[in-house]
């Protein structure tokens, strides 16, 4: 069935949002967060307004209310997310699911000269933790390189970068050039010699279904807040093999079965790594969310988001001056298209871009790396999810041709 | 000065910007004045030291006092629009005295319509650049 584009429209209130210059709102900087169905807002207000309160420790009627919502969502985003309740850590993100992953496991797991593979590419959430990790312990860090004529993993660097790894960190899809990485591969091929593999999955998980357990992969990070639910809330999947080698990494509250002046005793499996009062809204809100997107076959939603974004890349193209960085033609790309002017310097574009009504990002994308390795400072990013159509690309595309050739 | 919320020779750009028939418009001559910096710094002195936070783009800001005692900016930006702005600050500050630069506001900007273009954070580049130059005056020997 074809997916009904304006009635999916009719479930985001925002998107009849009308700027103070009396532009109406283009959004096209999903790949930063995506807006949020009513659905989703309403399940939020509703926890608020009828049954806010503590979980997990108190036995009175909101307190168990809100308990089963907190654990009816962590039971509908495991399955979303192919796997059970048990392997799905909350965290407030997936940048704070990857430092779980560097000071929950890694920090107990690794030693000196143990070699972590990460990969240009990656956002500053699958460095920065692991370039602290190599201060704290001594590990080595190896990074793959991009191709910058296809923008793909240099998967032969990959492989010499694999020889003695305990740990390869891939970013799933590209947040800057929308690239899918072949997570399948590199998984096979890290576990062939023996390293666990953590992909980062904040920007994939919007556009295909992560079925955690078929892919096989150790850790798998993820953001709610791209993927049509609240900020604040994501989750680390971690396989019971590698949860098991986990150790603390906050302490406090929630986390601990016993507590005397002598020491603690922590609780097990994921309650260990959930310190302090959950964040129980939002947790309702993303099952809310993924209850939504359920309804739909991610397959043809990501058809339609690539056939806007493949549409857009071409028509920026014929523009003089765009350089557009990747190809959303690409199997599996996310459709972020990252382009820059040759005279026109990002901000600049942003701010002409943004006085039509077009919400875009721009700057260096926590990915410093990436940007170094492409030879630039910064790009603008336009990025589509469910709900863009054909006619916004449309009024984009014509928009930067005014702007361009008025500016240049 | 006193008086006034800007000094008096920034009039006539306040009133270019005024007369502008819409945001665009506004850009353009925004553009036209980054052209214009009657003080500019030049890429290869930007140094962190000089370079101004909170700035989403690159500028950079150096302040000193002239032998005759007068207040002089320069300053460069890798934006066209913060480059602007840059140039219209210097216009404003130069041949001041450090007191009047520590004590003149921002609200010629807003004259100018172009908070009205642009959002509070992006208003903020300007403004941290306008408080690092209106700091430096509090601050110079």
């Amino acid at each position: 069935m074809a997916l009904d584009i304006q009635s999916i429209r009719a479930d985001f209130p925002i998107l009849e949002r009308v700027l103070p210059n009396g532009k109406k709102l283009v959004y096209f900087d999903n790949a930063a967060t995506s807006q949020k169905p009513k659905i989703v807002i309403d399940a939020m207000t509703k926890f608020y307004e009828q049954y806010n309160s503590n979980a997990h420790r108190a036995n009175h009627t909101l307190a168990e209310e809100a308990t089963a919502a907190l654990e009816h969502s962590r039971l509908s985003i495991s399955r979303y997310f192919g796997t059970s309740p048990a392997n799905l850590i909350y965290t407030s993100g997936a940048t704070e699911a990857i430092n779980l992953a560097a000071y929950g496991w890694a920090r107990y797991n690794l030693e000196r000269d143990d070699v972590v593979v990460v990969t240009e590419m990656e956002h500053h959430a699958d460095i920065v933790p692991w370039q602290e990790m190599s201060k704290e312990k001594g590990i080595e860090l190896r990074y793959v390189p991009i191709d910058t004529k296809t923008f793909t993993l240099d998967m032969d660097a990959f492989e010499v970068a694999l020889e003695g790894a305990k740990l390869v960190c891939v970013v799933h899809t590209s947040n800057v050039l929308g690239v899918r990485n072949p997570v399948e591969d590199i998984i096979e091929k890290s576990h062939a010699v023996g390293a666990r593999v953590l992909i980062d999955s904040a920007q994939g998980a919007p556009h295909e279904r992560i079925f955690f357990d078929n892919l096989g992969a150790d850790f798998v990070a993820i953001s709610a807040h791209k993927m049509a639910g609240p900020t604040g809330i994501g989750c680390l999947l971690v396989k019971s093999e590698a949860m098991e080698q986990m150790g603390p990494f906050m302490t406090g509250g929630s986390m601990i079965r016993r507590v005397t002046t002598e020491g603690s005793v922590f609780q097990e499996g994921h309650a260990m790594f959930e310190t302090g009062t959950p964040r129980i809204a939002e947790a309702i809100g993303w099952g809310a969310a993924v209850e939504w997107l359920s309804q739909f076959e991610m397959r043809e939603v990501h058809a339609h988001i690539q056939d806007i974004a493949s549409w857009t890349a071409n028509q920026m193209l014929e523009i003089p001056g765009i350089r557009v960085f990747g190809d959303p033609s690409l199997p599996g790309s996310s459709g972020a298209v990252s382009f820059l002017h040759d005279s026109i310097q990002s901000q600049d574009l942003a701010f002409l871009l943004d006085e039509g009504g077009f919400a875009v990002r721009t700057g260096h994308h926590c990915a410093q790396p990436l940007m170094d390795a492409l030879g630039v400072p910064s790009t603008n990013r336009a990025s589509f999810w469910i709900y863009n159509t054909l006619d916004e690309a449309q009024a984009f595309v014509s928009h930067l041709r005014y702007v361009c050739e008025r500016f240049a | 000065m006193a008086e006034s919320k800007w000094p008096e020779h920034l009039d006539a750009v306040v009133e270019d910007f005024k007369a502008c028939f819409d945001a665009m418009e506004r850009y353009e001559l925004l553009f036209e004045y980054a052209k214009k910096n009657p003080s500019p710094l030049p890429e290869d002195e930007w140094t962190d030291e000089n370079q101004v936070q909170g700035c989403q783009s690159r500028a950079h800001v150096i302040c000193l006092v002239d032998s005759n005692g007068h207040f002089q900016m320069r300053g460069g930006a890798d934006a066209q629009i913060v480059q602007g702005l840059i140039s219209i600050t210097a216009m404003a500050v130069n041949g001041l005295s450090k007191s009047e630069v520590s004590q003149l506001s921002p609200e010629f900007v807003e004259e100018m319509g172009i908070r009205n273009s642009l959002t509070p954070s992006r208003a903020n580049g300007f403004l941290n650049m306008f408080e690092r130059v209106r700091s430096e005056a509090e601050n110079l020997g």
